[in-house]
Order: structure tokens, then sequence, then C-alpha cells
């Protein structure tokens, strides 16, 4: 497969403090990935390497099979960047920055273009008030278009739903599925909400402390943990419950008197089914919750290392 | 480098001209307001001293609003876009940091040239001094001087200002005018202390004064002070890119230029 980002071995150093300790890794064509970890995990100093607006320490960054140095201005030509945290220039008008970075990028037909993004995202009425003067939400879709506004191959997106309300963050979502559709386009994506990051990533990439920790598909992440919930309701004597998940020696609470939350191994759940059937056990409901990538996010931030 | 990227971000210094009153404030209404203050002393000072220097004052002020417009031009426009935190977004476009400055310099001449010109109109019109009876083979060659040694100071401060951030951003207003005196830009090189002298000299604004000041009796261009000026600032020029380089690499090296963003 066609790879369009390579990073061999990036690290950052400030001073002695090690924000980023060699990680490499890949986009490949037509692929959503997605750059995890906690705060502080060197995320954002890894895509402002990737970037071009910090220098790496060492290491080398590869697009479209070019060195990223020397190729600068032809491989931005064809990389986007949108974050929640960095705005546009906040004393001229939606129009006025679009308007600006079409004629960056040199798009051609740049006002068609522009108001068909506008379109999309429903801010018509906004396009002549200053961007200062908009909301957080309004703000992040025209940092959207504005990232949107030249045929890219490649897209950083930097929690681009923060701050929206949940139905323009889906509608946001449901446009990135599309241009990646469309265009075959590559994305880097980092975001807090694990459930998007499910949804859209084919790879998911976990740093911590400047290394990578993990990287598999969001599914592969989620099967490290083998720790499941087994919430069950039961009719019949409680403490016949309790000997029995003692024998088994199981972690288990009672959150109710005929209803008690199990954690343990997935392959566990149908062998304490029937054992507590066994045991003149009537279970009424059964409901398993299986690890999600919030759950390995939270493993990762907590320093339970248990996910490898 | 592209000629349309630099469109890109010369029409951006348009809108922001246009939208801000900081811009119209800090360009139009401060020099307006300082040459009618200047101006007038200058007519009280025709009626006190006989020659020339009486108009010492308002001509230096014509020439050094070239260097305070220029510079502030250069080193204020690159913090509009950090104190917007739209600095990042411009230069992960394929804009280079040569097309950025190249820019700021072509913005910094179009705004300084607009004032003088406006500031030349009211002196005339108001003060009877026209400072166009030097020649125009005379400002031209003060323009490029001043002009020159105003872009290598707004350099010098840019670079300061992606090393060091917002922090220092008082600067970008201020620095420039601890070169107002020390180029004897009111007064004659020997009106200054003994030891400051060989220091103003250093300065290619000096020249630039001390020849505007004798073309008001006699407006022959004084090549030697051209030269030595031009010369000047060549150097200064040369330096101050190798320094802004220097500067430029080390804050995206410390994080600072990316940290700018906030």
């Amino acid at each position: 497969m066609e790879t369009i980002l390579e990073v061999k071995n990036l690290a950052k150093k400030f001073g002695t403090f090690e924000a980023v300790k060699g990680v490499s890794f890949a986009v490949p064509k037509g692929k959503i990935v997605g750059l995890l970890g906690p705060n502080g995990a060197g995320k954002t100093t890894t895509i402002h390497m990737l970037l071009g607006i910090t220098t790496q320490t060492s290491g080398n960054v590869y697009y479209f099979g070019k060195e990223f140095e020397q190729n600068r201005v032809e491989i931005l030509q064809k990389v986007g960047y949108v974050s929640a945290f960095n705005t546009l220039q906040g004393r001229i008008s939606v129009w006025e920055n679009l308007l600006v970075f079409a004629r960056l990028f040199q798009v051609k037909d740049a006002k068609k273009k522009i108001l068909d993004l506008i379109d999309y995202f429903e801010i018509k009425e906004i396009l002549s008030k200053r961007y200062w003067d908009l909301s957080s939400g309004q703000k992040t879709r025209v940092n959207l278009i504005k990232a949107f506004i030249n045929d890219l191959e490649l897209v950083f997106m930097d929690e681009p739903t923060a701050s929206l309300d949940p139905d323009i963050a889906d509608k946001t979502v449901r446009f990135i599925e599309e241009k990646r559709r469309e265009n075959n386009m590559s994305i880097l994506y980092t975001s807090h909400d694990m459930e998007e990051v499910t949804r859209l990533c084919d790879e998911v990439i976990f740093l911590d402390h400047g290394e990578i920790f993990a990287q598999d598909t969001p599914l592969g992440l989620t099967k490290r943990i083998e720790t499941a919930i087994l919430n069950l309701t039961f009719d019949g004597d409680k403490g016949k419950v309790e000997e029995y998940l003692k024998v088994e020696k199981q972690d288990f609470s009672f959150p109710h008197q005929y209803s008690v939350t199990i954690k343990t191994k997935e392959k566990q759940i149908p062998k304490l089914i029937f054992g507590l059937s066994e045991k003149d056990i009537w279970i009424t409901d059964i409901e398993v919750k299986k690890p999600t990538l919030e759950d390995v996010f939270l493993h990762i931030a907590r320093g339970e290392k248990n996910v490898n | 480098m592209s000629i349309k990227r630099m469109l890109a971000v010369l029409t951006q210094e348009i809108f922001i001209t246009r939208r801000s009153l900081e811009v119209t404030i800090d360009l139009f209404f401060f020099s307006t307001i300082t040459i009618l203050g200047f101006g007038l002393t200058s007519v009280f000072l025709t009626g006190q001293i006989k020659g020339a220097s009486a108009y010492y004052l308002i001509l230096g002020l014509l020439l050094w609003e070239i260097v305070r417009v220029d510079q502030y031009s250069i080193s204020v426009g690159a913090l509009w876009n950090i104190w917007s935190k739209n600095l990042s977004n411009m230069f992960v476009s394929p804009l280079t940091m040569t097309e950025y400055i190249g820019s700021l310099m072509f913005s910094a001449v179009a705004k300084s040239l607009l004032v003088f010109v406006l500031l030349s109109l009211i002196t005339a019109a108001l003060f009877k001094f026209n400072i166009f009876s030097l020649g125009l083979g005379n400002l031209s060659l003060f323009f490029t001087n001043l002009t020159l040694f105003s872009w290598t100071i707004g350099l010098l401060l840019l670079g300061l200002i992606f090393m060091y951030g917002t922090r220092i951003q008082a600067l970008a207003w201020g620095l420039i005018f601890l070169f107002q005196p020390l180029s004897a830009t009111f007064f004659p090189v020997e009106t200054l202390p003994k030891f400051i002298q060989p220091i103003a000299y250093l300065l290619p604004t000096t020249y630039v004064f001390e020849a505007a000041r004798a073309a008001i009796e006699n407006p022959a261009i004084n090549w030697t002070y051209f030269v030595i000026s031009f010369v000047e600032n060549l150097v200064y020029l040369v330096i101050g890119l190798w320094l802004f380089r220097l500067m430029y690499r080390r804050s995206k090296e410390t994080g600072q230029f990316a940290s700018n963003e906030g």
C-alpha cells in the first residue's frame, strides 16, 4: 500500500526533557490513523515537528516518499491542518480569512469552493462577521473549511470536533468520512473522543511519555484488555452466588440485593453463567461490557501497562 | 519564491489595516498629531531663529516617520498574526519565511510612503515647509537608506519576538526610539556629547539627517554621505538577516515558534 507519511525515529529534546523519544510510524494512502495519548504524551510536539513549525532533534519525516525539509513547499501544498487550539486572524472577516488561505494555496476557482464548503457547514450568515466575534463552534467550522479549501492528500486534525455540539460534531465526522471516501485522503487524527476515534480510525497509535506505547486497529487494541464487565441480575440466594464467585477467585461486587457485577476475563463468562445456574441461581438478565478504546486510553493514562 | 503567495500576505495586510482602528491610530493619527505639534514649534522657532535650523525639527520628524512606520509595519505586521494565534496556520501552508518577510517589507514601504506623502502635504499646506524642495533625487536616496535601516531593525525585532514570544512585544514600538537621538534626527551631530558622536556615525540614519539638513540650503546630493550610509546599511542588513535566520531557527528548536500560538 502506498505510504503518504513516513516517520522514522523522530525525537525531540527540550533541554534535558525528552518530549518525543524516537517514534516511527506510517500513514498509508486513504487511511485514518489516530494519534492518541494522555496530556503531555508528546502528540502536539510530534504534530508540530511533522508540520515543520518545530525542528526535531533527530529523525526523518517523508511525505509522498520525499524528505520534508528539502521539499517543504511542494509537500505543504498537499497537506492540510486543522486544530481546535489555533485560530484564524481575528480582526478580519470569515470571508477575508478564507480568501487569504485560498490565495496562499493558490486554489483555482476559490470563491466557488469556499461557498460550497460554507453551504455544507451552514455558516453562510457569518461570512461577513469578524472571526473573533464567532462562537467557538463557528470558529471550529471555519477552521475546517480553511483546512479543506485545497485539494489535499493528507490532513492533520487535532481534536477537530472539540467545542462542537453533538449535531455539528456528527456532521463534521460525516464530512471527514465523505472526504476520505471521495478523494482517498489520508488523515492523522487526534481526539479525546474515543467513540469518534473508534468510528473513524483504521489504526491507532498510543503515545505515552514520548514513546509509542501501542499501535493497532481499534479492535485489536481493545482485545489487548482481557477484562470485561459482566452484570448479572438473579433470583436466588445471594450467599450462594458470593460463595461460588469466591471459589472461582473472581473480582465482584453487589450493587443491589439481586444483581452482581463481575470483573472477569471474557473467555470466563460462559463458565460463570453455567456455574451459577448449576448452583440453583436463576439468572434473569445478562449484560456484558466489553473493553472499549476508552478503557485502553484510561489504562495507559493511569499507567496500567497490561494492554501490551 | 511565489509572488502569488506574497500577494496573499499583502491581501491579509490590507484587510487588517482596513479593519483595525489601532493601525489607523498608530500610523496616521499619531503621525499627524506629532507633525502638527512639531510644525507649530517650527513656526514659533522661525520667528526666533534665523536660517535653516528653524526647520530641523519638522524635517527630522518627516524623515523619522519613514523609519518608524517602516519598522512598525514589519514587527507589528507579524504580531497581528501572533495575537490571533494564526501564525502557525500561515506557516503550515506552502508560504515560506522569505515570502512572508518580503511581503512585510513591501507593505512597510507602501505604508511609510503613504504616511510620508500625507505628512509632507500637511507641512507644505500648514507650515510652508515643502520637503520636495530638497529635490526628488535627495528624497529618493534618503528614503532608500532610511528604509534599509528600518528593515534591519524590524527584522531583528521580529527575530526576537519569534525567539522570546510576546513578552518582549513592547520593543516593537519602543526600541526604534533609541536610535532617534543617536541618529541626530533633530539637531547637528556636533550637538551630541563627544563620546557619542563616533557611535552616531556608525548609524546609517545619521548621514541621512546630516545630508537632509545641509540640503535645506543647498539641495545638491551629498554622494559621500549617501554611499557611507548605503554601505553601512548593507552591512547591517546582511548581519540582520543572518541574526534573524539564527533566531528563527532557534525559535523552532526551542518550540517557541509553535507555542507563540498559545
